[in-house]
């Protein structure tokens, strides 16, 4: 038994490593998390527990505003961006297969790749021509954006669920009379949604988190909720901050609790 | 060969043989390097009301054909015609035919009623119809209590009468069947074999069956077409393809086969020289000079030296329950084997080692082209 196979556990400082890693990815969030029940005003310094931060948060107008308003551009941008991500799934995995195939799925994952502040330049500069030539500054822009960068976050989830399906199920269906959009309807879409919900959610996620794009493309009084708090943290930092972040802590992780039990139910 | 069936050959008195699916220098080939011919141009009758099985080592082209008819692959060239209607033209679900598939592709999300009933509503008919009809189709498979299961929740046997039900539900005109009893075990196998010929029996939907297993294809089918590499090597009823296989490919797929080298002696070819020296009167070599001569072990029979028509010396002797297989090495080389069936009065009176004759009637052998 004197050669044992490599087992990287057994190395020395393997557990202190490992301890440190997880210290360093979870005790800012513990410590944010702790200090947005704090009764004074201080970020740092505790003084007692309290809900005051959260009551204050809830009746603050900003923040009410800037909240519905990313509400609303996370419906729509995970909305649009879930629907044309189903079509480029579809259209990538029951075609035959076409040339430039892999072109078209760098593609349709290029926000991945890109550097979101590159994007971010990019759109600022074409939607100011846009501005400029209609004159429209609402909320559109931001839609838009936000529905393109969270078009691979849906579309990833949604392939993968396609591609594991059983082709076969499709063409019993076929064999059955259906057309191909009955074929669909009945047959394929009833088994994706499990694909669908999951990439809608991470969509939704993503957009309700972005600041690089959102801060470049917003007109002016069209902060959202991260790009409120980054405006906040230039004046007076209060708990308030700590208690918005958990609350949007709070909604992620129950988004991500929601994606892996969907994913568990795949079969 | 007899190209009908035993119910067409009845045709004088007035039988109507349609003709059900009809395929002309049918070709299917795959492009890649090199290109795949899964099917070389073959032409196939089947007719109406007939259980027809196309029978073969997997990638000889039977599942091909079979994809074909139901319109999921397109061919490459040649016709293919359902009652003297082309269905080049017709995608898969304008074709008045069903498949019960492989691995039966029951639709997850539904209960076994709604699958059942699917194919009906898709054609939309009215519910009480599809009702009727389902109800009918559960009690043809005897499912009548599972209608609200989900398929998950259900047997593979059971499966597979569902998705039997569910392909003879809308009342096709011709059911494909690809090697659907693959994965039952033995005994529900047997019982499906008979379940199947009943069902077709009972609806009168031609029945094109796809197995690489040559008893279930003999014990089932009407006719069958044995096929290798892209191509039919015969089409028969069962005990033709049996007795009378025409070449050295079908005898050795379909049971089991003594090969034996013989030499034709007279100018007609009935007379043949076997190695042994000995001669005997067959209908007819398909060619003159060497020719092989195909004896079933079941046909022939251990007997002494002298009275055989071949010699050998006893080699092993296995028992394998309702009959026992005799291996002999003849005196040229060539292993021969012999099965003899058990039973309360039958006795062996040679033991391994015992030098022994191989006989067998000369009408039960086949010569075939070397």
């Amino acid at each position: 038994m004197a050669d044992r196979a490599f087992d990287i556990r057994k190395q020395t400082g393997f557990t202190g490593i490992a301890i440190a890693c997880f210290v360093m990815l979870y005790m800012p969030i513990i410590l944010l998390v702790v200090y947005s029940f704090n009764a004074g005003t201080s970020i740092a310094i505790w003084e007692g527990f309290s809900w005051r931060w959260y009551t204050s948060a809830w009746a603050n107008e900003q923040v009410q505003e800037a909240t519905f308003r990313s509400l609303v551009i996370a419906v729509w941008a995970s909305g649009i961006s879930t629907t044309v991500a189903v079509l480029a799934a579809l259209a990538t995995t029951r075609t035959r297969k076409f040339k430039g195939q892999t072109t078209v799925f760098a593609m349709i994952n290029q926000p991945l790749m890109v550097p979101e502040i590159v994007t971010a330049v990019a759109l600022l500069i074409f939607f100011a021509m846009i501005k400029v030539a209609t004159g429209y500054t609402g909320l559109f822009y931001l839609i838009i954006a936000h529905s393109a960068f969270c078009i691979p976050f849906a579309y990833l989830p949604i392939r993968a669920r396609l591609q594991g399906m059983d082709l076969t199920l499709e063409q019993a269906a076929a064999d059955l009379y259906a057309t191909p959009f009955q074929a669909f309807r009945r047959i394929t879409l009833p088994q994706l949604w499990p694909g669908i919900l999951a990439g809608a959610m991470l969509a939704f996620v993503i957009s309700l988190d972005d600041v690089v794009i959102t801060e470049f493309v917003k007109s002016a009084g069209q902060d959202t909720l991260p790009t409120y708090m980054l405006g906040q943290l230039r004046r007076v930092v209060t708990p308030e901050i700590n208690a918005i972040s958990t609350a949007l802590l709070g909604i992620s992780v129950t988004m991500v609790i929601a994606f892996t039990l969907l994913s568990k139910f795949r079969n | 060969m007899r190209l009908l069936p035993r119910r067409a050959s009845l045709s004088i008195g007035g039988w109507c043989v349609t003709t059900a699916i009809s395929a002309r220098n049918l070709r299917k080939t795959y492009p890649g390097q090199p290109p795949v011919h899964a099917l070389g141009g073959i032409d196939l009758d089947i007719l109406d009301n007939e259980f027809f099985t196309l029978l073969g080592p997997s990638g000889c082209g039977k599942t091909t054909i079979l994809r074909l008819i139901a319109g999921f692959e397109h061919p490459t060239s040649g016709t293919l015609e359902m009652f003297g209607t082309s269905l080049l033209d017709a995608p898969p679900h304008k074709r008045q035919i069903n498949t019960v598939f492989q691995n039966y592709a029951l639709f997850p999300h539904m209960t076994v009623a709604q699958n059942i009933g699917f194919g009906l509503e898709m054609l939309g008919r009215p519910r009480a119809e599809i009702n009727a009809a389902v109800e009918e189709m559960m009690a043809l498979v005897q499912m009548t209590q599972m209608a609200d299961r989900q398929t998950s929740q259900i047997s593979g046997g059971q499966q597979q009468r569902v998705a039997l039900a569910r392909a003879l539900a809308p009342k096709p005109k011709v059911l494909l069947l690809d090697e659907p009893l693959s994965a039952l075990d033995f005994k529900l196998r047997k019982a499906m074999q008979l379940e199947l010929k009943r069902l077709q029996t009972e609806t009168g939907i031609t029945f094109i069956f796809v197995t690489h297993d040559q008893e279930e294809a003999l014990t089932m089918s009407d006719r069958i077409a044995v096929m290798s590499d892209g191509a039919i090597r015969q089409i028969g009823g069962p005990r033709d393809i049996y007795d009378h296989p025409s070449d050295r490919f079908v005898a050795d797929f379909i049971g089991d086969t003594n090969f034996l080298s013989a030499e034709t002696v007279s100018a007609d070819g009935t007379t043949i020289r076997l190695s042994s020296g000995k001669e005997i009167t067959v209908s007819g070599a398909p060619v003159q000079g060497k020719v092989s001569l195909a004896v079933r072990p079941e046909y022939a029979r251990l007997t002494t030296e002298e009275a055989g028509l071949l010699s050998g010396t006893l080699g092993e002797v296995v028992y394998f329950g309702t009959d026992t297989h005799f291996h002999v090495a003849l005196d040229d080389g060539t292993a021969f084997v012999l099965r003899q069936q058990n039973g309360p009065d039958v006795t062996v009176a040679f033991a391994t080692g015992d030098r022994v004759g191989v006989h067998f009637p000369p009408a039960t052998a086949q010569v075939l082209r070397d």
